[in-house]
């Protein structure tokens, strides 16, 4: 099965008949999507203030890390089961989306960052202040994310 | 006879800025992103917050350190927010007064801002006698509370609005 063949599955799978038919569905996901938006948003700006030593002073950097990781994947389970919900909505219409194939591509350039910044958080000696690729690996990781939320509020306006 | 905040919502949807948004291809979808992405930067931040108030998260370091450097920052998303969300309601302001969900969401953040009120006049005036506390007073757990219940009802209800 290729991931054309899939989409067409998914489209007329019974979970995607089931948010196509239902009034106030995909807007109940969306709202899901959204709030587990805000949360994963919030994790990643307030490690990322840690990094810049702008919070938190006495909080060493690997343990801001290790008190938001269960909230951040948490919330990034949340989206992600979400966002396949609302693929799952018309998912042949989104195979073709430029917006949601950049999308897709971002997310995996952003988890791949965000991997790479939680190896380097959780080197950083406590007391110590951030190293410059820390601090780059960051920058990078919240800028990534920035582009999956513009690409998939692009994806609605295509 | 009309009351006066319909002609106002009248006026504003009829002004330049209304008309130009409204009839705009883009202009609407651009200020709705910016909208949108600014949930992560304002509800996100004070999401945190409430959850170190509650005592769910970061629960080893003083809450002042968080809560201080924040307040900031967070009125700064609260103002972009305000901001874009004016600009929207302003393109369509005499249809939205007739929504019933919008209006919720008005009154949602109205209890929001009270809320604030009451917690940055009251308990966060003596922060250091409760900086270090795993779980804070009674009073302090409410806010936090009203405050994370209160943000996910503006966030559904301000997706719900475009759906009635």
């Amino acid at each position: 099965m290729n991931a054309l063949e899939a989409c067409a599955w998914l489209a007329h799978s019974g979970i995607g008949n089931a948010i196509r038919q239902s009034t106030w569905g995909f807007a109940l996901i969306e709202m899901v999507h959204l709030a587990s938006l805000a949360l994963l948003g919030g994790c990643l700006l307030v490690a990322a203030l840690r990094v810049f030593g702008r919070i938190l002073p006495t909080c060493a950097i690997a343990d801001v890390d290790r008190n938001l990781i269960g909230l951040a994947t948490g919330a990034l389970s949340a989206l992600l089961t979400s966002g396949v919900l609302l693929f799952a909505d018309g998912p042949l219409r989104y195979y073709a989306n430029v917006a949601f194939r950049t999308k897709l591509l971002l997310l995996a350039a952003a988890l791949a960052a965000a991997a790479v910044t939680r190896r380097l958080l959780g080197q950083t000696p406590p007391a110590a202040a951030a190293s410059p690729n820390l601090k780059a690996a960051t920058a990078l990781t919240l800028a990534l994310w920035l582009g999956v939320g513009i690409a998939g509020r692009v994806i609605g306006i295509l | 006879m009309q009351s006066l905040p319909l002609l106002c919502c009248r006026w504003l949807e009829a002004s330049w800025v209304g008309t130009t948004i409204r009839e705009s291809d883009n202009l609407f979808s651009v200020i709705e992103t910016t909208h949108v992405l600014g949930i992560a930067w304002t509800a996100g931040l004070i999401a945190i917050v409430d959850l170190r108030l509650l005592g769910i998260v970061l629960t080893r370091s003083p809450a002042s350190q968080l809560v201080r450097p924040l307040v900031k920052l967070t009125w700064y998303g609260f103002a972009w927010m305000f901001t874009s969300g004016f600009l929207l309601f302003w393109s369509e302001a005499d249809k939205l007064y007739f929504n019933p969900l919008f209006r919720a969401k008005v009154l949602a953040l109205a209890v929001l801002g009270v809320n604030q009120l009451v917690f940055h006049r009251g308990a966060f005036q003596h922060i250091g006698d409760w900086d270090l506390a795993l779980n804070p007073s009674g009073s302090v757990r409410l806010a936090a509370g009203v405050s994370l219940a209160g943000w996910l009802t503006v966030i559904a209800l301000g997706r719900a609005i475009a759906y009635v």
